[in-house]
């Protein structure tokens, strides 16, 4: 590897049209995710921690039927019991989120990237939509695999679909465990916005990693906002966080994978699954701002 | 061409570049010195749009950064050999980068045969000694066949073959018409490699000229003359009105006359020359002069060179 030769690389063709653009940059940021190891470790992570969680949980949950009571009867969730990898899943994806932007900065490399282009909202946009669209792909592909093995085990513990149409009342009356079809009511609908939420997760950390550029400080961040401002929410006199609480982040996650039909004590403190959907897609969005006007304005 | 036209940038209080304007022609190695801390990285990194002047600008063949269509084919720059992803392979490092400006996949397997590294091509970066890390920094900057490069300290870390290899392949560059714009605080280094200069102290510009115009300007003109009548050559040498000095080994150090001067004079008296040698102070002395005044006078304008 030591040569104290010169050979010159012969030269380059040059390009006389068009210029460096956002196609380039997703191209150029797939090569990056696809090409270090933690990613495969974090995607592996989200499905086998999706599945197997929830195929455990609801074995869990349907060996205890026969001890439970009628209220826990009725609010007996198959589709929710099918979506629990979601608690470990979400930080996962937001570390990942975080750290295809963090790495580079802890490296330096950002420099490198940045100056692969002229227009650096490109870097921001690229990295948004290749995390986005892996772990939307990823998530999808688990939440609607976890859906169908879920409900396999409650099956397998003698579970029956209920009929479509059926409503709480009915799943009270019944002395088996409930199974949903995927085409029952709301059921692809919850299994979806699972993934959707994920992948909102993902961008959300993603633009954080931009704002703060620091591993230790864009995770925190993230976990902070998941799991430290609810109990911030808490502990403020309930009339004044009655009206913020539906609007945390883990309580818009469980209304977008709650079953409108089976909402009974939640009916009322949640907003409907799409409407907070957009309410977290609006948070994600006001980061990805923050960290677009940062990233333009700042020295990198 | 590099333009830079009176940038100036501050961080906090620290004004860590002044005013600082310069030219970078094509066709020949131009070195950037200056002691640590004098704003050389931040000058590249404004020439590289990382790093925003508070007023002034930096053209690149008459463009601002943020105007090249395609960054990378118009200008490569090596600034810090580390800023790798450990857990990425070379080939793929470079592939990313290609892919940012439609540069093909070919063209990975010709720089770093260029460089060396075709054997630890698939090899993590993590695993990098400095000095491939430095060889990988002058692939990645030469990936795009750019006619502008800039090399932030890239003898860091190489062995003495290495520091050939360098110095050839910057020349070598420079002789195919491009500009190349090195720093190094190895100034002997850039007394063999440059052939123009831009010396910095304090964000400050010392001066802007080739290498031998800087030290023959800076440095008085000294001979060292050696006699068998050393002792009468002193006198007459006094006698004319000149400045001598004796060395530790019975020789003369004449300072402010040159060598023609001092020959005619001991002819005139007589007196034998075995040894009559003009000393030029290196490179380094120069610089060490100019850069000490720099610190010790600090706020004064530097000297017009």
């Amino acid at each position: 590897m030591t040569t104290a030769t010169v050979t010159a690389a012969p030269p380059l063709p040059a390009i006389d049209h068009g210029h460096a653009g956002l196609g380039n940059q997703v191209v150029s940021e797939w090569t990056k995710l696809r090409s270090v190891r933690s990613t495969w470790i974090c995607l592996a992570v989200v499905v086998v921690a999706g599945i197997g969680l929830s195929a455990l949980v609801s074995n869990i949950e349907a060996g205890r039927w026969t001890h439970l009571g009628l209220v826990d009867r009725a609010q007996f969730d198959p589709v929710r019991f099918s979506q629990t990898g979601e608690f470990i899943s979400q930080f996962v994806v937001g570390v990942l989120g975080a750290l295809i932007v963090t790495s580079e900065y802890a490296t330096g490399s950002i420099r490198t990237t940045l100056s692969t282009t002229s227009k650096r909202t490109t870097v921001l946009s690229a990295k948004l939509i290749v995390i986005g669209a892996v772990i939307f792909i990823v998530s999808e592909v688990t939440a609607f695999i976890s859906f169908f093995v879920s409900q396999a085990v409650l099956l397998a513990h003698g579970g029956k679909a209920l009929p479509a149409g059926s409503t709480i009342l009915d799943q009270l009356h019944s002395a088996t465990i409930p199974v949903v079809g995927i085409a029952s009511d709301g059921a692809v609908r919850a299994v979806f916005l699972c993934g959707v939420y994920l992948t909102l997760l993902t961008l959300l950390a993603c633009a954080l990693g931009f704002v703060l550029r620091h591993t230790a400080g864009a995770i925190s961040a993230f976990v902070g906002f998941l799991l430290v401002l609810p109990l911030v929410v808490s502990i403020l006199p309930s009339s004044f966080s009655g009206s913020f609480e539906r609007y945390l982040p883990s309580n818009l996650g469980l209304a977008m994978i709650l079953v409108t039909s089976r909402k009974t004590d939640f009916a009322g403190v949640l907003l409907t699954p799409w409407v907070a959907a957009g309410v977290l897609a609006a948070y994600a969005a006001a980061a990805v701002v923050l960290a677009g006007v940062l990233l333009v304005r700042r020295d990198a | 061409m590099i333009t830079a036209s009176r940038i100036t940038k501050t961080y906090g209080t620290t004004r860590a570049v002044d005013d600082l304007s310069f030219e970078v022609r094509p066709g020949v190695v131009t070195g950037f010195l200056g002691p640590n801390g004098s704003g050389k990285s931040t000058t590249m990194r404004m020439v590289m749009g990382l790093d925003r002047p508070d007023s002034g600008a930096v053209t690149i063949d008459g463009k601002r950064f943020g105007d090249l269509r395609w960054p990378l084919r118009e200008v490569g720059a090596l600034l810090e050999a580390k800023a790798l992803h450990p857990g990425r392979s070379a080939a793929n490092h470079l592939l990313a980068l290609a892919q940012t400006n439609s540069i093909p996949k070919s063209r990975v397997g010709e720089v770093l045969e260029l460089v060396g590294l075709e054997g630890v091509a698939k090899r993590k970066v993590g695993k990098f000694s400095l000095g491939m890390s430095q060889r990988l920094g002058i692939a990645s900057a030469l990936l795009g066949d750019p006619g502008v490069l800039l090399f932030d300290e890239p003898v860091n870390g190489l062995d003495p073959e290495g520091i050939l290899w360098v110095r050839n392949l910057l020349k070598s560059l420079a002789s195919e018409g491009r500009t190349i714009f090195v720093s190094s605080h190895l100034m002997s280094e850039m007394a063999v490699t440059a052939t123009d200069l831009v010396v910095i102290g304090r964000g400050q510009l010392i001066a802007d000229t080739t290498v031998s115009d800087f030290i023959s300007s800076n440095t008085e003109v000294t001979v060292l003359v050696r006699s068998p009548g050393a002792v009468q050559l002193a006198d007459a040498l006094r006698a004319a009105g000149a400045a001598v000095q004796g060395t530790d080994d019975g020789g003369l150090l004449v300072t402010g006359w040159d060598a023609a001067r001092i020959g005619d004079v001991a002819h005139a008296a007589g007196i034998a020359v075995h040894e009559l040698s003009p000393q030029q102070a290196s490179l380094e002395e120069v610089f060490m002069d100019l850069t000490s005044d720099m610190v010790d006078y600090h706020g004064q304008t530097p000297a017009e060179v």
